[in-house]
């Protein structure tokens, strides 16, 4: 069958950004061209491999989504990211049909209107160029296409603000370990653990989807699609008359009079090259593999790469820095009831503070915690009785608690693109990468010591610091938003300030990460960027 | 002997690891996988699910324990004497449980003895990555918590279901 080679839109992506413009512009008539690097598969095939994953692999996300040769994506241990610096940009993202919500958490923390002024307010980072007032309808739009379950209790919502619109869903409950952790939190700190507003189904099905039932596996994948992935809205765009091609390597970006871009070439497993033709583009791939796209297509009008005169593109990787400590505790916590993360504290991300240091965000993992101790119990060498009750007692009684920091763009913290080729010959990405000052002091002066406390108020008896910061897999900054076209990539509608028909919505464009999950704002994001853009295709 | 006795939510549980325990068989890709077929049923399997049985004080599941048997015979030269050598060291303490001998058993095939433990409470060769999977709903670290924490993917609470009363440490279940 002859593929399609045009359309009103072609988005370049299709996970939750990409699937959300798709559904919009659709909605509003538009035909709409998707491109996805890698394959399309079934839940059941990925809930397949990560059962088949050794227990020592059972920890990783990416573990069950194996790439494609011609669509590489970081593994363990591999070196598709050329990573240098201070702090290693490790990232984890997975270039599949769907995207990386396959693996997500499903947590979703709003920004404050104080994150969104960290300039005005304390003197660093970047301002974003609207405010939370225009920012929350969108909000309130994702809530209600992805299914965001959250507290009725205004005590209890975040930020703390009135809300414009409830929740779709209550929350989900807490498990005991957590109802433990919340009441030891209170009376022991004055810290409020809240539940998480999360886009996972609470007690009801909701968008063709099942009820959470506890499956502790959202990531890397709820076997049930109770929790919200963009792979659940790919059947549902296609019969609103989308077209996806998958396993379609978009690799070059044409511009052409005026600099509007025209097309963009693929190349399919076979390593043949395809062109499609749009009237608007819009590239989400995530805030690595767009601006390595945007980079890899420089041309004669755009030397240093599409919607680069700024030479910001590739510019200000952010992530939040996290840091995990595990505890060993002298009564059982039982982790592992529920989904995997299910409350956090997020009053310790605000504050004068932000002057001098970074916030921080700490939750309690709930991870079933038989994948990490169970290696730890035999170790110890006990055999029948004794290592059924050091494995239990392990399992009961040790938690994962994370420390999540917030991070200021920095030019320094760059990707570009690396001498070393893909299976298509196309460049990996390389990027340099240093937490900084702002946000190490967060770790020396402040949230550390946060987290000590937490785990004496806990009774740990066993505290293990990690030794350097890891990542949180939320990619940000790449492409990012401004009013000046000198120092930004995109405007507040994430439009390109040099190609008129390009949209880069998505993590990249945040100028601020604060401390919380970036996907809902992301999504937000999404949604401004369709508005704009559905106007701007029907001439308004 | 202290032990509990199995939950509702968990013998319903059971039942539906019945169901998935065999596409999970069928769905087992590894390498070992086509040379234990021909392994089923020689001497040895049958003389390692008996050792294994007194290594470890719980039932066993067949299917896993042929894959751990076959991954061993290459792993270990001499399997099968070393086998016997394990298992005539349990019968001469009369052994009813792995605590009554292992002790006993000499340095050069201790490593075998433990990593045959190892081996069915993490259903895999070992903690490496690139470790050899031999089961997963069955490797018996889930089923020393299964009163309370569901193996995940799967679970045993309806919608909203899992605010229970949390388990005290001991007992452990009965498996």
């Amino acid at each position: 069958m002859t593929q399609p080679t045009s359309a009103d839109v072609v988005i370049v992506g299709t996970g939750v950004v990409g699937v959300v413009v798709a559904e919009q512009l659709l909605d509003a008539g538009h035909s709409v061209l998707m491109l996805e690097a890698g394959p399309r598969v079934s839940r059941a095939e990925i809930v397949e491999n990560y059962r088949n994953l050794p227990l020592g692999l059972k920890g990783s996300a990416s573990s069950s989504y194996p790439p494609k040769p011609w669509a590489p994506h970081p593994m363990p241990g591999d070196d598709y990211l050329q990573l240098e610096g201070p702090d290693a940009y490790a990232q984890t993202y997975i270039r599949y049909a769907g995207g990386s919500t396959w693996h997500w958490a499903g947590t979703s923390w709003r920004l404050t209107p104080e994150d969104m002024r960290l300039n005005s307010l304390y003197g660093v980072g970047r301002d974003w160029v609207f405010d939370y007032d225009t920012l929350d309808p969108y909000y309130n739009m994702a809530e209600q296409k992805l299914g965001i379950c959250g507290p009725s209790d205004p005590a209890l919502q975040w930020p703390p603000r009135p809300r414009s619109a409830p929740y779709p869903m209550p929350p989900l409950p807490f498990s005991p370990g957590e109802e433990k952790f919340t009441r030891v939190m209170k009376e022991a700190l004055g810290y409020t653990n809240l539940p998480v507003s999360q886009a996972r189904n609470s007690g009801m099905p909701f968008d063709d989807r099942p009820a959470c039932c506890g499956n502790n596996n959202c990531v890397p994948v709820c076997p049930i699609g109770a929790k919200y992935d963009a792979a659940t809205a790919l059947n549902r765009l296609e019969a609103k008359g989308a077209v996806i091609l998958s396993n379609a390597v978009a690799h070059r970006i044409e511009t052409g009079d005026g600099n509007r871009i025209e097309a963009v070439h693929y190349l399919d497993p076979e390593r043949q090259e395809h062109r499609v033709t749009g009237k608007h583009f819009v590239i989400a791939c995530n805030a690595i593999e767009t601006p390595k796209l945007l980079l890899m297509s420089a041309d004669s009008r755009n030397p240093g790469g599409i919607a680069n005169s700024s030479d910001q593109v590739g510019r200000n990787m952010m992530d939040h820095p996290q840091l995990g400590l595990t505890l060993t505790l002298d009564e059982p916590y039982w982790l592992g009831q529920g989904p995997v993360v299910n409350s956090g504290i997020m009053e310790t991300s605000q504050g004068d503070f932000r002057a001098d240091h970074a916030g921080a965000y700490f939750r309690m993992n709930n991870f079933a915690r038989n994948r990490y101790e169970t290696f730890n119990a035999l170790a110890t060498g006990k055999v029948g009785r004794a290592l059924d009750e050091e494995i239990r007692r392990r399992v009961a009684c040790t938690v994962s608690i994370v420390a999540a920091h917030e991070i200021l763009p920095d030019a320094n913290n760059r990707l570009t693109l690396s001498a070393k080729k893909d299976w298509l010959g196309l460049p990996k990405p390389h990027v340099y990468y240093d937490v900084g000052d702002y946000t190490r002091r967060s770790a020396e002066t402040y949230s550390m010591p946060i987290a000590r406390r937490i785990a004496e108020a806990m009774g740990a008896v066993e505290v293990k610091e990690p030794s350097a910061f890891a990542q949180s897999k939320h990619l940000m900054g790449s492409t990012i938003m401004g009013d000046d076209p000198a120092t930004s990539v995109v405007d507040s509608d994430c439009r390109a300030f040099d190609h008129p028909n390009l949209f880069l919505p998505g993590g990249g464009a945040m100028p601020s990460t604060a401390c919380g999950n970036s996907t809902i704002t992301m999504v937000a994001l999404a949604f401004k960027a369709a508005e704009a853009l559905t106007d701007q295709a029907r001439g308004a | 002997m202290q032990h509990s006795s199995p939950s509702p939510g968990v013998s319903r549980r059971k039942l539906l690891l019945g169901g998935v325990s065999l596409l999970g068989y069928f769905t087992f890709a590894g390498p070992t996988l086509a040379w234990a077929r021909e392994f089923q049923g020689t001497p040895l399997h049958q003389r390692f699910m008996e050792l294994s049985g007194r290594l470890i004080n719980h039932r066993l599941d067949e299917g896993t324990g042929l894959r751990i048997a076959a991954f061993a015979a290459q792993k270990y030269a001499g399997l099968a004497g070393r086998v016997e050598r394990i298992i005539a060291i349990a019968d001469e303490r009369d052994a009813q449980e792995v605590e009554q001998f292992f002790d006993a058993i000499p340095e050069e095939d201790r490593e075998l003895a433990y990593w045959i433990i190892a081996a069915w409470y993490s259903g895999a060769s070992s903690g490496a990555s690139d470790a050899e999977q031999f089961t997963f709903e069955h490797a018996l670290t889930y089923q020393t918590t299964l009163d309370i924490v569901p193996i995940p993917t799967y679970a045993f609470s309806a919608p909203n279901g899992w605010a229970r009363a949390p388990a005290p440490l001991l007992p452990v279940p009965r498996f």
